[in-house]
């Protein structure tokens, strides 16, 4: 069920891309604020596509790699690494630690995973609660804050992560037309079938979750420049471990525009509804999730856009059935 | 595939039309209107602390409105508080101070309660050059990063400590051994890494010196580890929650100690509500306590008992430290305004660093890491249903009891 063609599809992602880069040039900081928080979602949910979207394990872990991130990130810095350095160490930090623990927990399926995948938010904070000596502990860390004053932190920091977007995307592209897209889409389906069928479901398992850390590892640790302090509790915060799998469902799970739309459309329903119902934006924001999955369970990406500029005909039931 | 009809996606066009709406900025602000922003933790986890902090500025803002406004110079200024909820979400703490400066183009801000907040939020306003001031954070880490633009009305964690020691050993003189109980947070874990030390230093053996992560909903293991040590003396530091779980765990298990501290539990109302008579010989140190009687003060009361009047009137419960210090950082910041002589920030920043006046929650003077400089500071105990100050002897209204 083709809705928009693909190539309006990358124009209007190109246009919306261009959009975040120029806010820091027609709008005030905290308009760029925004688009940061937007491109830092859409990396986000991008990368947990690869595992949740693709392969259909719901994982909740995003915020372990986010977590982890920041304070790989924070404590490189503050052990002399330089900056970009620190940020590619935090990648690769958070890359390895996920294949290797996702050769543990990929044992589970279906909700016993989406379990094991959310203690391990909660196992990972606690460790560096703990383990006060490296990383202060409840204190937090400060990090040095990134020189220059606040426009030009702010237009950094947000091609920064529109950088990271972009290569998330480009790797989502990569994976949706490779072996690796084609075997995690047949788990999804089907893991034994797939199995049976000469996939090498454990391998495929284990890149995608990987894949699914990479981009969170290197967002948490600019994350930290950004911000300056981190601590425990914002840093694995599972309300961002929720958050991502529905922005990616809201946008339409496993589609490689997907996760960016619905990122998109989530931090602006969420900057509109805080902003204008202070009391209750949490309640409506809640409502609008449950009504939005309710109806487009397969996510916006999926409506029929042509369906809403033509009467319904006959031809098209049959077309459309 | 026939379900989502032509009605969802017109909802879901017109949610987009409206946030587009929405993003638009809109600012409209006046020149004599002295405008202060403050990010407030309103839902969540710290929300208890957070509608302190909103109703006790609401409450000093109604009185210095009613009285006409700020005089600055030659014209009068009006002052107005814009505040949002954070929902005690550290990113979205930053994100509100940002848009705060940039969008309300408030003058200052105030920091929310809590030391980890107030860093996050330090951060933004350092690099706006904004002034901040942070009434509810007190842990030295906060100001060690030589901060240009933010100050604290709350003096620092280590003067309660000593003061402490040296007081209980005093009124026992048998008290040998102390167990030593925090939250691994910002806050509670100074007061008792700081404990440590002080009681150590006052001859005091330390026989337990744990932390509890944050989120702990159980304390039985500790409490049972530290019954066997026979301390005579528990110190338990955390919030209000932490602590009434740990003194209603600290009976269950028949753990018998003269002394009780928990750091800061009496110092709220909830605490001794959530306990009732379990509440009762629990001691703590506080900022600041409405027994203390400061008069002749500047700002919107002049003398502690006033703002107490005022209080009660219009909130029907007693004041604690984090509406005192609050609303004392408000008489700080439109005193700094008063003598900077407009709302220049730079000016104000300096102003703010000179301050040295009285308010009605004490003077304030802000030492080289732009924290309140100490003074003596309360110690309080529950007895029956009261909150009785046993230090500095000054304003003491009781003796200390032990618990039996």
């Amino acid at each position: 069920m083709p809705t928009l063609s693909r190539p309006l599809r990358y124009a209007a992602l190109a246009g919306w891309f261009a959009l975040l880069a120029v806010t820091p040039f027609i709008a005030d900081n905290y308009t760029v604020r925004v688009a940061i928080t937007v491109a830092m979602y859409s990396a986000l949910a991008l990368s947990w596509n690869f595992i949740g979207g693709f392969a259909g394990y719901p994982s909740f872990s995003t915020a372990a790699f986010f977590g982890l991130g920041c304070y790989v990130g924070a404590l490189s810095q503050r052990h002399g690494v330089p900056l970009v350095l620190a940020w590619l160490l935090a990648t690769l930090f958070v890359t390895a630690f996920a294949a290797a623990l996702g050769t543990i927990i990929l044992r589970l399926k279906g909700h016993y995973f989406a379990i094991g995948s959310i203690a391990i938010v909660e196992v990972v904070r606690l460790v560096i609660s703990s383990w006060g000596s490296l990383t202060g502990g409840g204190d937090g860390l400060n990090v040095p804050l990134l020189s220059g004053g606040p426009d030009r932190v702010a237009s950094t920091v947000l091609y920064v992560m529109l950088g990271i977007m972009l290569l998330a995307f480009i790797a989502t592209l990569l994976v949706d037309r490779s072996r690796l897209g084609f075997g995690l889409r047949c788990i999804n389906q089907n893991e034994d079938a797939a199995d049976m069928v000469g996939i090498d479901t454990t391998r495929y398992k284990i890149l995608g979750y990987a894949l699914s850390a990479l981009f969170c590892g290197t967002v948490g640790a600019v994350y930290a420049s950004w911000v300056g302090y981190i601590d425990p509790t914002d840093s694995f915060s599972i309300l961002l471990t929720v958050k991502v799998p529905v922005m990616v469902l809201l946008g339409g799970a496993g589609t490689v525009f997907g996760p960016i739309v619905g990122a998109g459309l989530f931090v602006l329903l969420e900057e509109f509804f805080w902003a204008n119902f202070l009391e209750w934006n949490r309640a409506i924001l809640g409502g609008i999730i449950v009504f939005l999955i309710f109806f487009l369970p397969s996510g916006i990406l999926k409506l029929d856009y042509r369906r809403l500029f033509r009467r319904k005909s006959p031809a098209d039931r049959v077309e459309a059935a | 595939m026939f379900k989502p009809s032509t009605k969802t996606a017109v909802t879901t066009a017109a949610a987009i039309a409206f946030v587009a709406a929405a993003a638009l900025p809109h600012a409209a602000f006046a020149a004599d209107v002295l405008r202060i922003g403050a990010p407030l933790a309103l839902t969540g986890g710290l929300a208890d602390e957070g509608k302190k902090q909103e109703a006790v500025w609401q409450l000093w803002l109604d009185k210095l409105n009613a009285a006409g406004g700020v005089k600055v110079g030659d014209k009068t200024m009006k002052v107005e508080i814009i505040k949002y909820d954070y929902q005690t979400d550290g990113k979205r703490a930053g994100q509100l101070a940002e848009k705060l400066i940039t969008d309300d183009k408030v003058d200052f801000l105030t920091a929310p309660f809590g030391s980890g907040h107030t860093k996050i939020i330090a951060a933004v306003t350092e690099r706006y050059q904004v002034p901040l001031l942070a009434c509810v954070a007190s842990s030295e880490s906060v100001y060690d990063q030589s901060f240009k633009y933010l100050f604290g009305t709350l003096a620092p964690n280590s003067g309660m400590t000593d003061a402490m020691a040296a007081l209980y050993k005093e009124k026992l003189p048998t008290l040998k051994k102390v167990a030593i109980y925090g939250r691994d947070d910002v806050f509670p874990k100074s007061m008792a890494t700081s404990m440590a030390t002080s009681a150590k230093a006052a001859g005091i053996e330390v026989v337990y010196n744990e932390l509890y992560a944050v989120g702990t909903m159980d304390h039985s293991a500790a409490i049972s580890a530290i019954k066997s040590t026979g301390a005579d003396w528990i110190y338990m530091t955390g919030y209000t929650q932490d602590l009434i779980l740990g003194r209603k765990q600290l009976n269950d298990l028949g753990v018998k100690a003269p002394i009780v501290t928990m750091v800061t539990g009496p110092a709220y109302r909830e605490f001794t509500d959530g306990l009732g008579d379990l509440a009762d010989g629990v001691t703590s140190s506080t900022w600041w306590h409405h027994a203390t009687a400061y008069t002749g003060a500047a700002g919107v009361w002049p003398s502690t008992e006033a703002f107490y009047k005022d209080f009660t009137a219009a909130f029907k419960s007693d004041p604690d430290y984090v509406h005192a210090s609050c609303a004392a950082a408000a008489d700080v910041l439109v005193n700094a305004v008063q003598k900077a002589g407009g709302t220049d920030k730079a000016k104000v920043r300096d102003a703010l660093e000179a301050t040295d006046m009285l308010t009605f929650y004490g003077p304030i003077k802000f030492g080289p890491n732009h924290m309140n400089l100490g003074r003596d500071m309360p110690i309080i105990q529950v007895q029956g249903k009261d909150i009785k100050v046993l230090y500095p002897a000054s304003i003491a209204n009781a003796e200390m009891k032990l618990i039996k």
